[in-house]
């Protein structure tokens, strides 16, 4: 019982997603800081007040971590195949 | 990126750099920012007396106290990544011996803050004048403080340190004039000191040196003559 709660702690923190989404997610977690930090930059210097770039990156990049880091749906439409575990056809153990 | 621990380090790593760069950016881009400042500056009156350099010392010095006028326009100092610039007037006289660089003190000081920056008892804020009388002609008019960042109109303006130098004797020397300093500090970026030649887009400063004059004979005078100005900073954390 305490076993299969942890086990499912675990898992909730490990925020597993397949291959795929770890593709997206690193495209989106280097494309999403690079067009903030842009934004800005270009904020600060037009508006000519430094403190508006440092509100929109902080802001850009809590935006970022919070799209990035947990698991979301969507980086779990492609789950691997696995293939079904087989029995050792010679019948050779292995003692781990 | 399989494990949210994995895909947060990989976030924060990432924000460094872009922070790097964009405050990369913010560093270099104040060099295309258009720099002409102009000052002009005049010695209103100067005085030697004798004094101690603190009340236990039995060494007597000769200070030398200055007033002077000063309109300032260092407006185009300040950018979106400027965050105060320092001024100061300094007394700059020949030294003893012909070898040696000229001698310079600091006779008056400023901390001028950016339109943004936070606030600090040690800031310097132009007094604000009430509005000349109607009846007043406007060229009689006495200037007051445009309210812009980076320009001061200094009259009759007190020392604030009364100044000397390592012999003692300051009376009678000759060719000393009052320059205006500045050291400007961005948000991110380098420290820039006064420049007097011109750099790229940056003027250098046109005036800002007062016409030579002559440190006169020890006098006696009154003490409320001799009066230095206190800046915030004098004030130990209470404000100005």
């Amino acid at each position: 019982m305490a076993d299969a709660l942890l086990e499912q702690i675990r898992d909730m923190l490990e925020g597993q997603i397949d291959f795929e989404g770890q593709r997206l997610a690193e495209i989106l977690a280097t494309s999403l800081l690079i067009a903030f930090g842009t934004l800005a930059a270009a904020v600060g210097f037009l508006y000519g007040d430094i403190y508006l770039t440092l509100y929109v990156f902080v802001a850009g990049t809590i935006f970022t971590a919070l799209a990035v880091i947990p698991p979301w749906p969507f980086y779990n439409k492609n789950p691997a195949q696995w293939q079904n575990p087989q029995r050792g056809i010679s019948g050779v153990t292995i003692e781990m | 990126m399989h494990s949210a621990l994995v895909r947060g380090q990989t976030v924060f790593g990432f924000f460094t750099t872009v922070a790097f760069c964009v405050a990369a950016f913010a560093a270099i881009s104040v060099v295309f920012f258009p720099q002409a400042p102009s000052t002009s500056i005049k010695l209103r009156n100067v005085q030697v007396v004798k004094g101690r350099p603190h009340y236990y010392s039995r060494k007597k010095e000769e200070y030398a106290h200055v007033k002077f006028d000063a309109d300032i326009d260092l407006a185009s100092l300040f950018n979106w990544n400027t965050k105060q610039v320092f001024i100061y007037i300094t007394a700059t006289y020949p030294s003893s011996r012909n070898n040696e660089p000229p001698s310079q003190a600091i006779v008056w000081d400023a901390i001028i803050p950016a339109a943004n920056a936070p606030s600090h008892h040690n800031q310097y804020h132009a007094p604000v004048g009430l509005p000349p009388p109607k009846k007043l002609k406007a060229r009689n008019a006495p200037k007051l403080h445009t309210g812009k960042t980076g320009e001061l109109h200094l009259k009759n303006q007190k020392p604030k340190y009364q100044i000397t130098d390592h012999t003692g004797k300051i009376a009678e020397r000759g060719n000393a004039t009052l320059e205006l300093r500045w050291n400007v500090q961005p948000y991110v970026g380098v420290l820039t000191w006064t420049n007097w030649n011109d750099f790229g887009r940056w003027k250098g400063l046109k005036g800002g040196r007062s016409k030579s004059f002559e440190f006169p004979a020890l006098k006696v005078t009154s003490k409320e003559k001799l009066d230095t100005m206190k800046g915030g900073e004098g004030n130990r954390g209470k404000p100005a």
